[in-house]
C-alpha cells in the first residue's frame, strides 16, 4: 500500500501552494491598482487611529484606495521630506503638519501649491483654514486652564503669568512658542512680536516656575496638583477632563491664539491625486464631526454640526470666536532658531 | 589518506599567506562599513561646513562658523564638560559596581551560573526608554522612592530627583552595568586561580592580591569595559531626554535638536563632529595611558 510522490504531483502541488499564498497579494495589488495608493505621513497614536477610523475607512478604503500610514513625529518627518526634496519622487503622498509648520516647509519650497477645485468638499472650509500650501483639518486655541479646587479662574494671561503663583504655575518646554506668543501677548507684545514678553517670562522663573517636557508630563503635574494653573489647548482640557483631573479653562481677554492642525501634498508627491483625495474624504462634514466627538477639536468645515454641549465644551462663544487670533507664521519662521535659542540659554538656563 | 591530509595542512599553511584570499574576505565588510558608515559621516562633516539661513534652511558655503559658534558660546560648551563629567562619573561608577560582579560571577562553581549571567543581560532585553519610563514612576513626587522615605518618616515632603543629574547617571549606570561585567567576567575568566593562590599563599592579603595581581592582569578587559561604557554614556539620548528634562542637556540630545527640530542641519553636524571627535581623543587617551601601563607592569 505505499504511495509514491511523483514529479507531476510535487509541480501541481507546489503551483496550488504559491497560487494560494499570492492570492491575498493580487487581490490587494488589484485593489491598489483601481484607486491608488495613497501614503500618509502622520503623528501616531489617537490622532492617527482617528484618521484610519474617520476618514481612511469610510471614504478612502472603502472606494478602492490602498492607504498606507507613515507614523512619526512631525520632526523626522520633516526633516525626511527636505532629505527628499531633491528626488523626482518622494515617498509619501500627503504629509499631517501643524499650520506652522506647513508655513515652514513651503517656504523651504518642498510643498504643492493647493488647486482647490480638486477638493469638492473645500467649498465649506472656513476660509481662515484655507492655506494657499495646505488645508486646515481640525482646529483649538490657547487657553488659559487652571484647578478650580485651587484657583479662581484667569481671565487673562497676564494673571496666569503672575509670579505670585511660583512653582504652582507649570509650562510645557515643547510648546515654547505658543508660550512665548501668550506671554507676548500678556505683556503688550503680539503675534508679530515676542520680546515683551520675554520680561514676564523671566519674572515667572525667578518665582519658580515648573517647565515639563511633553504635554502628558504637565497632565500629570495636574493630577498630582503638583501645579495648579498654566496654558493649553483646549481640545487636550477637554480630553483630561474625561481621563478625570480636576481642571478648567478660560479664553483670556489679550487674545487667543489659533492651533490648527492640516495636511500638505509635498511637491514631488508619488500620487498627487490620492493627496486631493485623501483632503477631500477629510472634509466630508461627517469624518469632522466624528473628529470633534472623538478628538475634542473644532471641526473647519461649515456644514459640520456638533451637538450644543459638545460645543460648549470645545468650542468658543461668539465672544471668544471675536477674541481668536491667527498667528505670524512668516515672523514665526523667520525669528524661530533665535527664539528657540533664547527659550534654551536664558529661560531654561 | 596520508597524502590527503598532507594536502589538507598545506592548504591550510597557504591560506593565511593568499592575499586574493584574504582581500575576499575583508571585502565585503570593508564594503559595507564604507557604504553605511564613512559616506555618511563624510556627508555629514561637508553639511558642518554650510550656512543655515531661517527659511531657507541649509545653504551650500565653506564655512567654519558652526564650530566657532559652538566653541565661543559657554552655553555649549557648558552642555559639552557636562556630558563628559555624567560619561565619566557612569564609567567609574561602573568599574566599581562591576568589578566584585564580574569576579563573582567569573569565579562561582554554581551550577547555576548560566542563570545569574542571564539575570546580569536581562536589563539589556529591556529598551532605554522602557527602563527610563520605569525610573520616572520610581522617581517621581509621589514615585515608589519618596512614598518609601515618606514612609518610613525619612523625610516630610518629597525630594526632587526626577530631572536632575542624580537621576540621570542613575539611569545611564543602569542602562551600561551588563555591558561593563560581561567585558570584565571574560577576561578574569582568563586568569588563571593558580596565580592568586600564589600570590596568597606568598602572604599577600587579599586586597594585595586584588591590586598587585588580578588587577593588572584584567587590566585588558577594564580598557574594553571602560572604552565600551564610557561612549554609550557620551552618546546618551532617551535617558537624559526622559530623566534629565527639559532644563537638562547633554550632546545626544543637542545634537537631535538641532536636526531634528530646529531643522538646522549645519550646526547639528558640526555638534555631531564635535561629540565623535571628544569621544574618540578620550578613547585613544584612555588606551594609550592603560596600554603603557600594562606594558609597565609586565
Amino acid at each position: 500500500m505505499s504511495k509514491t510522490i511523483d514529479r507531476r504531483t510535487i509541480l501541481k502541488g507546489s503551483a496550488a501552494a504559491f497560487g494560494a499564498a499570492a492570492l491575498p497579494l493580487a487581490t490587494r495589488e488589484t485593489r491598489a491598482q483601481s484607486a491608488g495608493r495613497i501614503v500618509v505621513g502622520t503623528w501616531g497614536g489617537d490622532y492617527a487611529n482617528l484618521l484610519r477610523k474617520n476618514v481612511e475607512t469610510p471614504f478612502l478604503i472603502s472606494r478602492g484606495f490602498d492607504v498606507v500610514q507613515d507614523q512619526a513625529g512631525d520632526s523626522a518627518r520633516r526633516a525626511k521630506m527636505m532629505a527628499e526634496a531633491r528626488l523626482p519622487r518622494g515617498t509619501s503622498d500627503i504629509q499631517a503638519l501643524s499650520a506652522a509648520q506647513m508655513f515652514e516647509m513651503n517656504q523651504a519650497g518642498v510643498l504643492e501649491q493647493i488647486d482647490y477645485s480638486r477638493i469638492p468638499n473645500a467649498t465649506n472650509l472656513i476660509p481662515a483654514m484655507r492655506y494657499p500650501y495646505g488645508v486646515g483639518h481640525i482646529y483649538s486655541a490657547k487657553v488659559a486652564v487652571y484647578n478650580p479646587r485651587m484657583m479662581e479662574p484667569p481671565q487673562t494671561f497676564r494673571s496666569v503669568f503672575d509670579p505670585r503663583h511660583g512653582n504652582k504655575l507649570g509650562i510645557i518646554d515643547i510648546q515654547y512658542q505658543f508660550i512665548m506668543l501668550v506671554a507676548a501677548l500678556a505683556n503688550g507684545g503680539s503675534v508679530s512680536n515676542f520680546e515683551p514678553g520675554k520680561e514676564l517670562l523671566m519674572a515667572v522663573k525667578r518665582a519658580g516656575v515648573r517647565i515639563y517636557p511633553t504635554n502628558e508630563a504637565f497632565a500629570q503635574a495636574l493630577k498630582t496638583e503638583e501645579v495648579s494653573i498654566g496654558c493649553m489647548w483646549k481640545a487636550r482640557v477637554v480630553q483630561w477632563q474625561n481621563a478625570g483631573i480636576s481642571i478648567e479653562s478660560t479664553a483670556p481677554t489679550e487674545g487667543v491664539p489659533y492651533f490648527v492642525s492640516g495636511f500638505c501634498i509635498p511637491r514631488n508627491a508619488p500620487n498627487k491625486a490620492g493627496g486631493y483625495a485623501y483632503m477631500n474624504a477629510m472634509l466630508e462634514r461627517q469624518a469632522q464631526e466624528n473628529f470633534a466627538v472623538d478628538m475634542g477639536y473644532n471641526a473647519t468645515v461649515t456644514n459640520a454640526v456638533v451637538a450644543p454641549d459638545l460645543h460648549r465644551r470645545i468650542g468658543f462663544t461668539a465672544e471668544e470666536q471675536r477674541r481668536l487670533v491667527d498667528l505670524d507664521y512668516g515672523y514665526l519662521a523667520r525669528n524661530d532658531a533665535a527664539l528657540k535659542e533664547w527659550w534654551d540659554k536664558v529661560f531654561k538656563g | 589518506m596520508a597524502a590527503t591530509a598532507t594536502a589538507a595542512v598545506t592548504a591550510r599553511e597557504d591560506a593565511p599567506s593568499s592575499p586574493r584570499a584574504a582581500a575576499a574576505l575583508v571585502t565585503p565588510a570593508t564594503v559595507f562599513v564604507a557604504l553605511v558608515l564613512l559616506i555618511p559621516i563624510a556627508i555629514l562633516f561637508r553639511y558642518s561646513l554650510n550656512r543655515f539661513e531661517p527659511g531657507r534652511f541649509m545653504v551650500d558655503a565653506l564655512t567654519a562658523a558652526n564650530y566657532v559658534r559652538f566653541f565661543t558660546d559657554p552655553y555649549y560648551t557648558d552642555i559639552l564638560l557636562r556630558t563628559l563629567r555624567v560619561a565619566v562619573v557612569t564609567t567609574v561608577l561602573c568599574v566599581v559596581m562591576g568589578f566584585p560582579l564580574a569576579y563573582a560571577l567569573a569565579r562561582t562553581t554554581s551550577r547555576f551560573k548560566n542563570v545569574l549571567v542571564m539575570l546580569v543581560v536581562l536589563p539589556l532585553f529591556v529598551g532605554n526608554a522602557v527602563r527610563a519610563a520605569g525610573w520616572m514612576t520610581a522617581f517621581g513626587s509621589r514615585g515608589f522612592v519618596n512614598a518609601t522615605l515618606m514612609g518610613l518618616g525619612i523625610t516630610s515632603e518629597p525630594i526632587t530627583i526626577m530631572y536632575t543629574e542624580f537621576a540621570v547617571v542613575i539611569g545611564i549606570v543602569a542602562v551600561n552595568l551588563p555591558f561593563m561585567v560581561l567585558t570584565l567576567q571574560s577576561v578574569i575568566e582568563g586568569i588563571e586561580r593558580p596565580v592568586e593562590e600564589a600570590a596568597l599563599s606568598l602572604g599577600a592579603t587579599p586586597a594585595q592580591t586584588f591590586q598587585r595581581v588580578i588587577f593588572p592582569l584584567a587590566l585588558p578587559g577594564v580598557l574594553a569595559g571602560t572604552i565600551l561604557t564610557f561612549i554609550l554614556a557620551m552618546n546618551a539620548y532617551a535617558t537624559p531626554v526622559l530623566l534629565g528634562g527639559p532644563r537638562f542637556q547633554m550632546m545626544g540630545p543637542l545634537v537631535y535638536g538641532q536636526f531634528a527640530q530646529q531643522n538646522n542641519w549645519p550646526f547639528g553636524a558640526a555638534i555631531s563632529f564635535i561629540l565623535m571627535s571628544a569621544t574618540l581623543i578620550l578613547t585613544v587617551a584612555a588606551n594609550l595611558l592603560v596600554q603603557r601601563r600594562y606594558r609597565g607592569e609586565r
